[in-house]
């Protein structure tokens, strides 16, 4: 009875940036579209650290396709860009404002429960005159074959649906991606971790703080010795009304070093650098998390299958070096750059060779080489290699090369300034821990605020998120803490002697030998998908409308 | 000359040149280079699709009150009416060919169309009606001799009957909440229409009577009960006799004895309107087919509005349009709920198709308040029940416990993860305090039930979630709630905060509990619960949370 299936000629799956660029492209081909986007409305699942640039060179930038998007959707500009270097209370501050102009046709901040809700709202009236459109709280969980072949999706709510193009883009914890066997979640080599607390804040006094015009934002990094070690940094965006406020870590140094997410981005928060822009009252909206890939390692060089073409965080597209992060802006140009394939592909009566016409304009466009840069493959897959890492870590402390650090200030200020050597930063302690350290303590200057700020308990963050519980979406296959331990400390609203979270460690006591167990409670989850890579998990999404749903993302 | 050879570019180029070419002429020549040439097949599609747009585009758009009928041919005439439903507009152009081609071919599609817009004259349209089984008597009519045709046609019909289901000796909420919208449906109808039909419940079971007030109070103005003690079950054809012996009464297929009656002087009710639960699912198909109408199943929304129908089946020719008045709309949902259909059920020329009815989804109108100052005319409908439909007879049942009901004791003992250091004692421990109190239950956190703890046998049936309080679970509102090693999470204040007096158990004192919670304990629940059990079987509690307590 496949014959009775509905069908489309295309299914996009997620009404993010990446999808809604796929979307948009589509109906203006005159494709009939059909969107399926499994939360209560766009951007209830969405969690982003909040910057989007549109990039000179991309053929395809979001404003571009949805003419009023700056306007409607995103928070600030942003205008100033800055990285501290922290060592204790020393800071050591960087002006990268050179390396963020570079190919920026702009960057805006953005809260993504407005931006997607927005873009969903643009991609609805665009699809429906194709005789598509939007339909939320619909979960697609894996792919419709017929003999084989990739012919459709799979839906929980829905019969399946049969279409000449499927995009998935249905983000980082992609089920279509890894039911076609293109991704999966085994490394954490492969991945970050971001958790971010959106903070209320006065728009005057954001303008005051910051001192930038009511229409203008900045950007600030950090890196040091924040972290208790764990590789990564931390970033701050100025919204319209609030602060986003977040660390981003390498997930396989999270798992090692046994860090809490959150207790870490408390660090930061509670910083005294921090004194100066948060002020006496703090005032959390919303706390969340995300899994976001490392598209050096986990860009798929041909992310397309049969008539699946994979975008954005699902593909692994996301561009995190150093100082540089962007990821929507790649799911973006992707997402469009998917449906013009397929606009081509049906011209020439060769609808089944969209998938590989979409490889060969990520190529030609040059939006491959910005996500695995060859000078990455090159020089920085070196450096992390154990004894020159080593080297490097030594070199970098020992008082010649702190000497060095002193004499080369502004050297150093410009080489992180140049988007040539930060595309070959290896991803290892030196760049992110131990230089930044060594700078503050060599060049910076004590903070002298004193910093007020106590963030909520873990257990007041999960409260204070809006769940509608369904039926469990996680299953834990290996209970033993040896297997699936990680999770307890890595997932961001887990912790150690901490009965409210997802992950719980427990001793459980069978005929007189006791057991080192981890349960699991998925009313908690915010739906990152840490666990699916550090713990043993049958991984899927929730329900369509069902589990978190985030209002400011 | 072309401005682009087309055998010079890919198909993909040429898409976007080609739109900007307006040239009819220019585009035939790029025909036929492509068809001398290269010859591609999607190419000379592209080529002569933008022919046909361009061509179109030079002759498209005429308007009918101006146009010079000359300059059209009869086929254009007759393209054009088609897109006009104003008849006066029709009318001068008819006016206008007589006064100047006068072609005959013209003017009857002219004439066809003012026709099919204005509906066709009475005496002109009618067809005689030939019951199939004459008409094609080569074929076999296997419907011909179903039961349940009753082949009236043009009868009278008023009144929304509204069947109002009890349960358990209870009025379901969608009854009350059927008839809410019935009343609110047919107060609109009424000042629409200028009439004064009425809510009508129809209550059957063995304690029918008992529910009369309660439905007057939530809108019905007439009340047909019959109560019978052998109707306290559910049962197909007793109930489906009784509403459709009811519904006939008093007209023109009224049962012997009940031809008159002076509470209903039609033939059938306008709609029916029953819950979509499953023995009003039964009913209704039951009862919809008896009377010989249709049904729309389990919909969601309900409205009276005319319609403007052109179904050849229902206006009775083709192409023709007629209007009817105060058709109840039924919108059901499909595909899942994201779609939903509106279903009519309308009169064919032939066969009425009444009472129109619906089986409505519980919980799809509001509940309304009742007013217990409305009054009503009851009816106790007398009717024998035969025997033959009582054949099949109830011998057990058996009501599916709703599981495990924590509301409705005095004191529920809670435990959370604080027993986690033997799980079974723990568990033991709140049973026991549970039985020191007449009225109370055992109550478990969602970090207990979600836990990888191993209970022993006689413990672990209590393990279940259907005990568990807070937000995923039940909400109780005791006397007293003891939360034993619970930490406090805003989940699980929703389940207990509306207790009168919590009492908190917990080593840490910082924990959330704290804040909504009167007495606060501190200390390890493996020593406080078995105090006081204790001190509850020595009747005196108070004393020793008094004592323990500095909170």
């Amino acid at each position: 009875m496949t014959d009775s299936y509905e069908e489309y000629e295309a299914v996009v799956v997620g009404c993010g940036p990446g999808g809604a660029a796929a979307a948009a492209n589509l109906a203006r081909n005159g494709v009939e579209t059909l969107v399926l986007e499994r939360g209560v409305d766009a951007g209830s699942k969405n969690v982003s650290g909040g910057l989007i640039y549109a990039e000179e060179s991309a053929p395809y930038t979001i404003d571009g396709l949805f003419p009023d998007f700056r306007e409607e959707a995103t928070e600030r500009p942003v205008t100033e860009n800055y990285i501290h270097n922290v060592a204790g209370e020393k800071v050591k501050t960087f002006d990268i404002g050179d390396l963020h102009h570079h190919d920026t046709a702009w960057a805006d901040s953005v809260l993504r429960r407005k931006m997607d809700s927005w873009l969903a709202q643009q991609v609805h009236e665009r699809t429906r005159e194709t005789g598509g459109g939007l339909l939320t709280e619909v979960h697609v969980t894996g792919l419709l074959r017929e003999r084989g072949e990739i012919v459709g999706v799979t839906t929980e709510e829905l019969d399946p649906i049969k279409a000449d193009l499927i995009v998935a883009a249905d983000g980082v914890n992609s089920e279509l991606a890894r039911d076609a066997g293109l991704m999966d979640w085994e490394e954490p080599e492969e991945w970050f971790q971001g958790v971010k607390a959106v903070v209320d804040v006065d728009p005057a006094a954001i303008n005051e703080r910051f001192d930038v015009d009511a229409d203008d934002g900045a950007a600030h990094l950090f890196s040091g010795d924040l972290f208790d070690g764990v590789r990564g940094g931390g970033f701050l965006y100025t919204n319209e009304s609030s602060l986003s406020i977040g660390t981003v870590f390498h997930l396989d140094s999270l798992a090692e070093e046994e860090a809490e997410p959150h207790e870490l981005l408390d660090s930061l928060l509670t910083h005294p650098l921090m004194a100066q822009w948060l002020g006496d009252e703090y005032d959390e909206r919303e706390y969340s998390a995300k899994l976001v890939p490392d598209s050096k390692k986990a860009a798929h060089p041909s992310p397309h299958e049969d008539r699946l073409v994979l975008v954005g965080d699902a593909a692994g597209q996301m561009q995190a070096q150093g100082p540089i992060i962007k990821g929507m802006n790649h799911a973006v140009t992707a997402g469009a750059l998917a449906a013009e394939a397929f606009a081509d592909a049906r011209s020439r009566s060769e609808p089944h060779r969209a998938g590989e016409l979409y490889e060969k304009k990520l190529h030609d466009e040059g939006v491959m080489d910005k996500l695995r840069p060859t000078r990455y493959e090159v020089f920085g897959r070196l450096g992390e290699l154990g004894p020159v890492d080593d080297l490097s870590n030594s070199v970098a402390e020992s008082a010649v090369g702190r000497f060095g650090v002193r004499a080369a200030s502004g050297l150093l200020e410009r080489a992180y300034s140049s988007p040539t050597l930060v595309s070959m930063i290896p991803d290892t302690k030196l760049p992110y821990v131990t230089l930044p350290t060594v700078i503050a303590e060599e060049l910076g200057e004590r903070v002298e605020d004193e910093n007020t700020v106590s963030p909520p308990d873990l257990a007041d963050r999960i409260g204070d998120l809006t769940y509608d519980v369904g039926d469990p979406h996680i299953e834990l296959l290996d209970k033993s803490f040896e297997a699936s331990g990680t999770a307890v400390t890595a997932c961001p609203v887990s912790a150690k002697d901490f009965g409210g979270g997802c992950y719980r460690d427990e001793r459980v006591q069978t005929n007189g030998t006791e057991e080192h167990l981890v349960s699991l409670d998925t009313q908690p989850c915010v739906e990152c998908g840490t666990c699916a890579v550090v713990a043993d998990t049958e991984w899927e999404h929730p329900a369509g409308g069902k589990g978190v749903e985030f209002k400011q993302g | 000359m072309v401005e682009y050879d087309p055998t010079e570019y890919e198909i993909a180029e040429l898409g976007p040149k080609i739109k900007d070419i307006d040239d009819a002429d220019e585009l035939r020549e790029m025909l036929d280079l492509e068809e001398g040439g290269e010859d591609r097949v999607p190419v000379k599609t592209l080529i002569e699709d933008r022919i046909e747009k361009v061509e179109d585009e030079g002759d498209g758009e005429v308007d009918p009150e101006t146009v010079d009928l000359a300059s059209l041919t009869v086929a254009d005439v007759a393209n054009m009416v088609r897109d006009i439903d104003d008849a006066d507009v029709l009318r001068d152009l008819l006016e206008r060919e007589q006064a100047g081609e006068d072609r005959k071919t013209a003017k009857s599609q002219i004439e066809s169309r003012i026709e099919s817009v204005e509906g066709s004259d009475e005496e002109a349209g009618e067809v005689e009606y030939v019951p199939p089984e004459e008409k094609y008597p080569e074929l076999d009519h296997p419907t011909n001799d179903k039961q349940w045709v009753e082949g009236t046609v043009g009868a009278e019909y008023r009144d929304m009957w509204v069947y109002c289901e009890t349960q358990a000796g209870a009025l379901v909420d969608v009854s009350k909440e059927m008839l809410g919208k019935a009343r609110g449906l047919m107060d609109t109808y009424n000042e629409d229409y200028g009439e004064d039909e009425r809510v009508v419940a129809v209550l059957i079971g063995a304690d029918a009577s008992d529910h009369v007030d309660d439905v007057i109070a939530y809108g019905a103005d007439l009340v047909i009960y019959h109560e019978d003690d052998r109707l306290e079950r559910f049962r197909h054809q007793p109930y489906s006799e009784i509403f459709c012996d009811m519904a006939r009464a008093g007209g023109d297929l009224a049962a012997e004895g009940r031809e008159e009656v002076d509470w209903k002087d039609y033939h059938e009710p306008r709609y029916t309107v029953f819950p979509a639960t499953n023995n009003g699912r039964d009913l209704s198909a039951l009862v919809q087919g008896e009377l010989d109408s249709g049904l729309a199943s389990d919909c969601s929304g309900l409205y009276i509005e005319n319609a403007m129908i052109s179904n050849p089946a229902k206006v009775g020719t083709a192409g023709d349009k007629k209007e009817f008045e105060r058709v109840l709309h039924m919108k059901r949902p499909d595909f899942s709920g994201f779609e939903y259909s509106t279903i009519l059920c309308i009169d064919k020329p032939n066969r009425d198709f009444h009472p129109q009815g619906a089986s409505v989804i519980p919980g799809s109108f509001e509940l309304p308040d009742p007013d217990f100052e409305r009054e009503a005319e009851v009816v106790d409908y007398e009717m024998e029940l035969d025997d033959g439909w009582f054949q099949v007879e109830v011998e057990e049942f058996d009501r599916l416990s709703g599981g495990v009901d924590l509301t409705g004791n005095d004191v529920v003992v809670a435990v959370g993860r604080g027993i986690g250091d033997d799980p079974t004692t723990g568990i033991e421990l709140a049973l026991d305090l549970v039985d020191a109190f007449d009225e109370a239950d055992l109550g478990l956190s969602r970090g207990v039930i979600t836990s990888s703890y191993s209970f022993d046998g006689h413990v672990e049936q209590y393990v279940t979630e259907e005990r568990q309080i807070g937000e995923s679970g039940q909400e109780v509102e005791p006397d007293v709630y003891i939360a034993a090693g619970i930490s406090g999470a805003i989940q699980h204040k929703v389940g207990c905060d509306e207790s009168d007096t919590i009492i908190a158990i917990n080593t840490d004192l910082d924990a959330d509990i704290r804040d909504f919670s009167d007495y606060l304990i501190e200390g390890d629940l493996f020593e406080v619960l078995p105090r006081l059990t204790e001190a509850v079987e020595a009747g005196d509690l108070g004393a020793v949370v008094g004592e323990v307590s500095d909170d």
